[in-house]
């Protein structure tokens, strides 16, 4: 599903080169799981950033569902995110003015397929919010806009779902039913899942941990 | 390795994307949580769009106007006119064939009396025969009373004005030289007018027999003699024109035609218009300024949903055609909405002024010039907002990630630099639209560029200043208040040169209006004459002084006039010298009224030679004293000759003294001095003046010149000034009025602003109450903030306007430049003013918003 070999990034910072990735390995199959952890500024974000298509590596070879990342163009990219990746992100990043329910339908209206309503009010329902359909994020809770955040991640059936500190923002009590239900629908679907965190108990509930420190991947472990 | 080709579901081209529905859909539902800011950027195109098509739409409805109306402001197909009798049986034999209908006209300025109420005022007095005026009719009441101009008894009518004055009706009885007569009829719409005195003097309509019947004729020496012609069809106005110029070289015929007329209409409107145009230009730069401001805002609002856009698979082109379609949409309703006020606006403009417009308007706007604006002003207000959306292109999908991640600068300056191309040449457009020529227009837009360039760079400067000074020894609150005016993405130099361009406007217009009006009271307060007695005859010299002299008056002066014409320069004939183009064309037309004496008035200053001049021979040139201007204008200098023709003699002058003359001072002030025993024989008259008391009426004065002298004018200059007076402040306050709409569209600019840095304000009212700041001072705070963003726009404006008022005062209105200090500083209060309540207004409950919201929201 997620194949990453030999992945080098160096950004230009204060007009030095600052290598934030080192010759990075690491191979994801469909419908697998894994979390990489590791402290603050060792990489973590950037290599999923990477594997997701939202940025090209300095070097080094990403194949994403079968496609060679760096051989595709922008707008390619774009269209591989739309069908087949789904993100959730620390803070939630919900369009501000769109309904709870109109953020679900965008990854299908993106496509154009038929349907996106009823989509979309199934995979709300699935994270119970089916009462609060037509609620703004701002009149949401945090935990609440995560939930939405996940239905909409979801909804179009990504073969792979990147998840960059899904309960980052949140407290244990509302973190809890978010990863519960992150996993179901993670199994449900049959999604790989790539899970950045800082949390050594939700990155073992994952299975495969890659540890990540410096740029390098320290260790890869399968629990 | 690649799998398959990808699926596509939203197009890639941005045309296409322009049309899917989803994009739609997207900038619609995008625009629910920022009503109020895009209300403020559809304003902004609101009234640029309003500003453009109410002046165009004018200046369309003006020169259709003169065009359509050339004929009826002239009342003829040419006209010819005389300071001598015309010769009728020979006009007739030369004007057969090509004439269908002549009229004669005599016309002359008389006092008129109104016995009644004891008053007596100068008219027009008019007496013609024929169906004058062949196009545009005159209207009278009672309807049908200027039929009775045919009668054998003597008629009168006079205009409503002087009725009104004189609180007369029909069937009153009125003197006019040794004729009495009862006043037939009012008129209330007048022919076309003719003569000098036209502008200030009421016309008086008489017949032959009244005209007999006044003796007026016999004494006037300032009677013009008209002849009014309906050409047949295929006859041309200026060929004919030429014909009987040849016919009668001794006549001196003036000419007009309707289209010399329209050129003469046009060129008084011509000044105006370009002033118009200008005004609607910087109301639409700055509408633009606002579109592109408030663009660039909402981008940086949305700059992370752009890239949850993209995370998600949205197309680099798609997030760029929302907001494209977003501020086209709301272009076209701002713009819809500007065309429909304007609409609206040249209807009220019509309606109200009407009656002080030289030609009737339709009341509604040309659909075409609408239209044409309106659209012109949509593509300006879509150009100017399609720069900062370039940006919209680079925001990278990272974003979503990383928030500081760089993203939102401008777009790369190979996608930038065609629309900035774009939108310059429609700006250059737009002036050359409003503008007589295309060099015109081109200096037009050139100085348009040139003002925002100055007044941005004086703008900047003060900015810095103001950082300088926030850096010094002040208290913390002024420190924190001038700090905020360089927060990071703070708009203040936009703040301040839009607001600065509307104060530029309106203290311009202000200094300018005050240096005219001021020039005028200066005339009306010195010691200068205020009453001119024109037309006595030598003999009635005397008698006249003897007049003012037992009416406790002053004669200040009293000088000779003999009328003359230019014939010749050098030995070079006028007409040739016409065709050369070498000297000005209203120089070679005039007609000069010249006086004779030996001495300078204290209105006169030597510049060259000396007067009185050196005995001359017969066979020798005339001396002759030239003022010091019109010898620049004709190139001329001492020992050059001019030609001169005193109604029909020919005299060879040369150029002796060259004298500068105040021509500020309402004294008898000639171009040509002649010495004494040159002119005494020319048929002339002369012009004494007097000075009545401010506190006193001229009407008995009037009376009694009236009653003694009948064919003496009494021009009162307070009157006339009065009416100067009055004009300009109408036209000043008509300039001021739509220089507004520069206020207005900056308005819109400071709203946007004002918006866009509440939630940063609000953020740092909350952290300052945190830390323990009262709400008075965060008040403070914010007020010395928003008064120095008026400081500075007032500075920057006021700045430039006095910079360019200073050469205009000096260079083009060739005075000394007066500066009001009280209306300049209520002015630049008012800006200061302006921008404190507007910011408070705007910024209200943020002071009251509780620490917990920090805590909550971060």
């Amino acid at each position: 599903m997620l194949s990453v070999r030999g992945v080098s990034q160096i950004y230009l910072s204060g007009g030095q080169p600052l290598q934030v990735l080192k010759d990075i390995h690491f191979e994801l199959e469909a419908g697998a799981r894994c979390a990489i952890v590791g402290p603050s500024g060792s990489g973590k974000t950037t290599l999923l950033g990477l594997c997701a298509g939202l940025d090209q590596p300095s070097a080094g070879v990403v194949q994403l569902a079968g496609y060679d990342l760096a051989a595709l163009s922008e707008d390619e990219l774009a269209q591989l995110r739309s069908r087949q990746v789904g993100f959730v992100f620390q803070s939630f990043q919900l369009l501000p003015s769109l309904t709870a329910l109109e953020n679900v339908m965008v990854p299908l209206e993106l496509q154009g397929k038929p349907g996106a309503r009823a989509e979309a009010e199934a995979r709300l329902a699935d994270v119970g919010l089916a009462a609060r359909m037509q609620h703004y994020p701002n009149q949401l809770s945090g935990g609440e806009q995560q939930r939405v955040a996940l239905a909409r991640a979801f909804v179009h059936r990504p073969k792979i779902l990147f998840a960059d500190e899904p309960t980052g923002n949140l407290d244990a009590e509302t973190s809890e039913p978010i990863e519960r239900m992150l996993f179901e629908l993670n199994e449900s679907f049959g999604t790989a899942l790539v899970l950045v965190t800082h949390e050594p108990e939700l990155a073992n509930r994952v299975g495969r941990v890659v540890q990540m420190r410096g740029g390098r991947i320290e260790r890869d472990t399968r629990l | 390795m690649n799998g398959e080709a990808l699926p596509c579901s939203l197009p890639q081209r941005l045309w296409q994307l322009l049309l899917h529905r989803w994009i739609w859909r997207m900038a619609w539902r995008d625009t629910r949580r920022e009503r109020q800011r895009l209300a403020v950027f559809a304003g902004s195109i609101v009234v640029g769009v309003a500003a453009l098509v109410t002046i165009h739409a004018l200046r369309a409805s003006l020169e259709t106007g003169v065009t359509l109306q050339g004929r009826e402001l002239l009342g003829s197909d040419l006209q010819l006119g005389a300071r001598q009798p015309l010769d009728r049986p020979a006009l007739a034999r030369i004007l057969a064939g090509e004439v269908a209908e002549v009229a004669y006209e005599t016309s002359f300025s008389s006092m008129l009396r109104f016995p009644a109420a004891g008053g007596a005022r100068l008219v027009q007095v008019r007496s013609s025969s024929g169906a004058y005026p062949f196009y545009g009719g005159v209207e009278v009441e009672p309807a049908g009373s200027w039929s009775a101009m045919g009668a054998n008894e003597p008629v009168i009518l006079l205009e409503t004005a002087l009725l009104e004055q004189f609180g007369a009706a029909v069937g009153d009885r009125v003197l006019l030289g040794e004729a009495e007569l009862r006043i037939s009829g009012e008129v209330t719409k007048p022919a076309p007018r003719i003569g000098r005195f036209a502008g200030f003097a009421p016309g008086a309509y008489i017949n032959q027999a009244a005209l007999e019947a006044s003796q007026l004729l016999q004494r006037t020496s300032l009677s013009q003699y008209y002849a009014h012609l309906r050409l047949r069809e295929g006859a041309d106005a200026n060929t004919l024109a030429e014909r009987l110029q040849r016919a009668f070289p001794e006549m001196g015929f003036r000419f007009e035609t309707p289209a010399s007329r329209r050129e003469q209409l046009g060129g008084i409107l011509d000044r105006f218009e370009q002033f118009l145009s200008l005004i609607a230009l910087f109301s639409l730069v700055l509408g633009a300024i606002g579109v592109a401001s408030a663009m660039q805002a909402q981008l940086r609002r949305r700059r992370q949903s752009i890239a949850i856009l993209r995370c998600i698979g949205a197309p680099r082109q798609a997030a760029f055609a929302i907001y494209l379609v977003q501020a086209s949409v709301l272009g076209l309703i701002g713009s819809v909405v500007g065309a429909v006020l304007a609409v609206w606006l040249h209807v009220g403009i019509v309606a109200c002024f009407h009656d002080a417009l030289p030609l009737a308007l339709s009341l509604w706007p040309e659909w075409v010039v609408v239209l044409r604006t309106t659209l012109v002003g949509l593509m300006a207000s879509i150009g100017f907002a399609w720069i900062p959306l370039q940006q919209v292109r680079q925001i990278t999908p990272l974003v979503a990630l990383r928030s500081t991640n760089s993203a939102g600068r401008g777009g790369s300056w190979r996608q930038t630099a065609p629309v900035v191309v774009f939108l310059l040449a429609m700006l250059t457009l737009l002036a050359v639209l409003g503008s007589a020529s295309l060099l015109r227009g081109l200096l037009l837009a050139l100085g348009l560029i040139l003002i925002f360039l100055i007044l941005s760079l004086l703008a900047g400067g003060l900015i810095r200043l103001a950082r300088k000074l926030a850096q010094g020894p002040v208290n913390y609150l002024t420190r924190q208040g001038l700090s905020n005016l360089f927060r990071p993405n703070n708009q203040t130099l936009l703040f301040v040169v839009s607001l600065g361009l509307g104060i530029f406007l309106l203290t311009l217009t202000l200094l300018l209006r005050t240096l005219l009006l001021d020039q005028v009271a200066v005339a009306e307060s010195g010691a200068g004459p205020n009453i001119f007695l024109v037309d006595v005859q030598p003999d009635q010299v005397e008698g006249m002084q003897a007049l003012l002299a037992a009416q406790s008056l002053p004669a200040l002066e009293s000088a000779p006039m003999v009328t003359m014409r230019l014939s010749g320069i050098n030995g070079v004939a006028v007409s040739e010298l016409q065709r050369q183009d070498a000297v000005p064309g209203w120089i070679l037309r005039r007609e000069f009224r010249s006086t004779y004496r030996d001495t300078l008035n204290r209105t006169e200053v030597a510049v060259a030679g000396s007067w009185p001049p050196q005995e001359w021979s017969a066979d020798e040139p005339i001396p002759l004293s030239l003022e010091a201007g019109l010898a620049k204008d004709l190139n001329v200098g001492l020992g050059d000759r001019l030609r001169i023709d005193v109604q029909g003699l020919p005299l060879e002058t040369e150029i002796v003294h060259l004298r500068e003359v105040d021509w500020s001072q309402f004294n008898l002030n000639f171009f040509m001095l002649f010495p004494g025993g040159v002119l005494e024989e020319a048929p002339g008259f002369h012009v004494v003046t007097t000075r009545i008391p401010a506190s006193i009426s001229s009407g008995a004065l009037q009376a009694a010149v009236a009653e003694h002298f009948q064919n003496v004018s009494v021009i009162d200059l307070t009157s006339i000034l009065d009416t100067v007076q009055n004009l300009m402040g109408r036209i000043a306050q008509a300039v001021q009025v739509l220089a507004l709409f520069t206020v207005a569209a900056g308005c819109c600019i400071l709203l946007g602003v004002f918006l866009n840095g509440r939630e940063q304000r609000r953020h740092e009212a909350v952290l300052l109450r945190t830390l323990g700041a009262t709400r008075q001072q965060l008040r403070t705070i914010f007020t010395i903030e928003f008064g120095a963003l008026g400081l500075l726009a007032a500075l920057a404006g006021g700045g430039l306007a006095v910079l360019a008022y200073w050469p205009l005062a000096v260079f083009v209105f060739s005075l000394q430049p007066v500066f009001p200090l009280v209306p300049l500083i209520v002015l630049l209060g008012a800006a200061c003013l302006l921008s404190v309540l507007m910011g408070s207004w705007l910024s209200r409950g943020i002071t009251r918003a509780s620490p917990l919201t920090l805590l909550r929201n971060g």
